[in-house]
């Protein structure tokens, strides 16, 4: 059991697979936030110019959905790791709960964006406008498939907690990987956000 | 009651009410920028300690998400101060 514990926290939480995938997309689009920077270097007023179509708030909105549904992941996955014996079934039942409503706070998310991409093409921009909303475009539009994906993990770990085989303290590996990845969803946004809604 | 989730998530709200007030009040100078990278830099690292678990992670695991930070983050200042 102390073995067990000790190899635990040797490793990050989740399947290793998965965190093979959030370095590529941390690779990724850690090339896509600094080609941004350096391409706003070379033409400040531009980009500046531009960003002024965007809507700050919409983008301050998406930030607070995409932290607290991250809570809410953090409450579910903290629900059934410590859960044994006759503590499983309530211990999944609270962790559907808090899956349900960082499910919710991830569709608010995506409808948000969708309003927001529709108030964009509606003044005509597209993804050759100019270099900033290609940008714009390509990185939202790309971290918007991720909160997509990461919304349908969600479901599929929450349809887990309310079967009969729940998840206990035993096991607990398919809830951390796919809370991993909705984390990492969050810490992209997380530079998303000021990189390219806020610095001017 | 609140733990140490709750505690990191208002520390998380609060960075983020800071970042859209300066956008929205129009406040965002040189300096502010910098603020505001650092800010972002504790964020991440909230994030990856806390919310995705590395705190008490072997050090070869931990420092891959946390040097990506600090790579994002100093190229960025460094684009928007060189």
């Amino acid at each position: 059991m102390t073995k067990s514990i000790i190899q635990k926290e040797k490793y990050p939480p989740g399947d290793f697979a998965i965190w093979l995938v959030i370095y590529v997309e941390l690779i990724t689009f850690g090339l896509m936030f600094v080609g941004y920077a350096f391409s706003r270097r070379a033409d400040v007023a531009l980009f500046n110019h531009s960003q002024l179509a965007l809507n700050q708030t919409s983008g301050f909105i998406d930030t607070l959905i995409l932290i607290t549904g991250s809570y809410f992941v953090v409450k579910a996955v903290n629900a059934v790791k410590v859960a044994s014996g006759s503590a499983i079934k309530p211990a999944n039942i609270l962790a559907s709960k808090w899956l349900g409503a960082a499910i919710v706070f991830g569709v608010m998310f995506l409808i948000n964006k969708l309003l927001e991409f529709s108030a964009i093409f509606a003044q005509g921009i597209n993804l050759s406008t100019n270099k900033f909303f290609m940008f714009y475009l390509l990185l939202t539009m790309f971290h918007f498939m991720h909160v997509t994906l990461g919304t349908i993990i969600l479901f599929n770990i929450r349809r887990r907690t309310r079967g009969e085989n729940g998840y206990s303290v035993d096991d607990t590996r398919g809830i951390e990987t796919g809370a991993v990845y909705w984390h990492l969803v969050d810490l992209l946004w997380i530079v998303l956000f000021p990189l390219i809604y806020i610095i001017r | 009651m609140i733990g140490k989730s709750e505690i990191i998530w208002i520390v998380l709200i609060i960075f983020t009410i800071f970042a859209y007030l300066l956008g929205k009040l129009e406040l965002i100078s040189s300096a502010l920028v910098g603020a505001l990278l650092v800010t972002t830099f504790i964020k991440g690292e909230l994030i990856i300690d806390y919310f995705m678990g590395m705190k008490n992670i072997a050090f070869v695991y931990r420092i891959i998400p946390i040097l990506w930070l600090v790579v994002i983050v100093s190229s960025i200042a460094f684009a928007y101060y060189s």
